[in-house]
């Protein structure tokens, strides 16, 4: 039940602890919106506001191999 | 079975002038292995009907009327995070009918035997809130979760169901599952993954389960406390006083589960228990909504009502959209948990053991919290055996923020919350215990820990 389309803003970056295995990915490719903790888990540190932003949000989320980051809108169901 | 109860349906609306009780009794329950001690002789389908008069439809117009009573009186979650019940309904009602109701039973809270001595005393109550919520919310069928190893209350919940088939009451089904005995197992994403056959762990929801739960239909979790004052409030409506906090009081190797009125205060209700007068010293600090929840000095809290305590509500008479009843800035009473530290206890140790109960209880799936609730707790044990160096114990802020908030569960929430204010109430015996020294000689461990401090 992914909706594919985008979302509507002010977007908020998540991460599903269960899936993430902190490889770290994520900092590198949104060093402005993710930063590390002692064990190398990503801490969200600001939601993605202006397009360079988003870009390298969804950056972080492609490239996650766990596919633990995810973006979203408070959920509204429809 | 008496034979006038053969043809009962549901009645109308029974409109009762006086309070009624929830429990309306005190029931002592050993801490070890929840046998119970003393109480009185639970109610049968009878006596039931007899206290509290038939249940009122709740289908259709029923159904929206009580929505707006549970609003109005400003029901909470009482499993512990006290959140606004109403929501949640509304959440179901606006996915749509054909859901599922769960009542959860699965107590974890090792200090907390409200829900057990709920379950053995007024069964027919949590049946009557199951089977209103079910039909306000057109719910297909209702689950009663339970711990595997709660025998004894799972013969009463049958013995509930047997005594009210034979009565003709007409209610949607009730199946009655149970998941392992664990600190998780009733939590409410663990409960969902254990009915729907896994492991009962916590998961991570990209979707709220009132929207889609088990089988991907509407599902609403909540607690067994919480569907008996559905119950209730479904017979009197919001304008009726209603009962005080469930309250486990957790000392000496004793739960004691009584129904205070909301206007007593902390020190009153140990008084009650036994805990508190002349010849008895007062305990130095309690403990406040269970193993995740939060020190306070005695001096500090002795004055707090329950019902200041009692988590979060809007000040009678406001209007307030659902979901926002301001935090308010005391402890909260979480699932009702008070755990006086006796005097001579120390509070690093019990702090230390609680630590350590709960970072063996994690699921272990979040890594913050494999991590980060071991590392806690194994600076708080150094720390109460006079062996954490000060760098140590100097990075526990930074630590305790690293924890809080990173799991799929409140797990780690809970422990940053209990290490965070023993540091605060207990910062006295901190420095001793960096000098190598304890305040406090106590007789070994004050609070119940599930398989020991191992």
């Amino acid at each position: 039940m992914r909706d594919r389309r985008e979302p509507a803003e002010p977007a908020r970056l998540r991460v599903d602890p269960v899936a993430c295995d902190g490889i770290g990915m994520c900092a590198h490719l949104a060093p402005g919106l993710i930063v590390l903790d002692h064990w190398g888990y990503p801490i969200v540190t600001s939601a993605p506001s202006r397009r360079a932003g988003m870009r390298a949000a969804h950056a972080a989320m492609a490239g996650c191999p766990r596919r633990a980051l995810l973006l979203e809108a408070a959920y509204q169901p429809r | 079975m008496r034979p006038e109860l053969r043809l009962v349906i549901a009645g109308r609306p029974g409109h009762r002038a006086v309070p009624v009780p929830l429990l309306g009794c005190t029931v002592r329950y050993r801490a070890a292995d929840r046998l119970r001690i003393a109480g009185p002789r639970p109610d049968d389908l009878a006596g039931h009907l007899d206290r509290y008069g038939h249940r009122p439809s709740s289908l259709g117009r029923d159904g929206s009327d009580l929505v707006a009573t549970l609003d109005a009186a400003a029901l909470t979650g009482r499993g512990g995070a006290h959140f606004p019940a109403v929501a949640k309904w509304r959440a179901v009602l606006a996915a749509g009918a054909g859901g599922y109701v769960v009542a959860n039973a699965a107590e974890g809270e090792p200090a907390s035997a409200k829900d057990t001595a709920l379950l053995h005393h007024r069964p027919h109550l949590i049946l009557d809130g199951l089977a209103a919520a079910a039909e306000a919310l057109a719910a297909v069928a209702s689950v009663l979760w339970l711990h595997d190893t709660a025998w004894d209350a799972r013969l009463a919940v049958n013995q509930a169901l047997a005594e009210r088939r034979a009565a003709g009451l007409v209610e949607p089904p009730v199946r009655v599952l149970s998941g392992p005995e664990h600190y998780l197992t009733g939590e409410s994403s663990a409960v969902l993954d254990g009915i729907a056959g896994g492991p009962a762990l916590p998961a991570f929801r990209r979707v709220p389960a009132a929207h889609a739960g088990l089988d991907g239909r509407p599902t609403l979790v909540q607690n067994v406390e919480t569907l008996a004052r559905v119950a209730l409030l479904a017979r009197t409506g919001a304008d009726a006083t209603l009962p005080g906090p469930l309250v486990t009081v957790a000392a000496g190797g004793v739960l004691t589960v009584c129904e205070p009125p909301p206007h007593v205060t902390l020190g009153g209700l140990l008084w009650h228990t036994g805990l508190l007068g002349p010849g008895a010293r007062p305990p130095q600090a309690v403990l406040l909504g269970g193993y995740g929840g939060a020190w306070a000095s005695w001096p500090s809290a002795a004055d707090r009502t329950l019902g200041q305590l009692d988590g979060r509500r809007p000040a009678p008479g406001s209007r307030l959209a659902p979901g926002t009843y301001p935090a308010s800035a005391l402890p909260s009473l979480g699932a009702g948990v008070v755990a006086p530290l006796p005097s001579d206890a120390c509070g690093l140790a019990e702090t230390a053991a609680v630590l350590g109960y709960l970072a063996r209880s994690s699921a272990r799936q979040c890594g913050p919290c494999v991590f980060g609730t071991r590392e806690l707790a194994g600076t708080v044990t150094r720390l109460a055996a006079g062996r954490a160096r000060r760098a140590e114990v100097r990075r526990l802020d930074q630590l305790i923020g690293e924890v809080d908030g990173r799991g799929a569960c409140a797990l780690p929430d809970g422990a940053a919350r209990l290490a965070r204010t023993a540091l605060t109430v207990f910062d006295a015996d901190v420095d001793q215990h960096l000098n190598g020294r304890c305040l406090h000689r106590g007789t070994g461990p004050a609070l119940p820990i599930p398989g020991g401090t191992g």
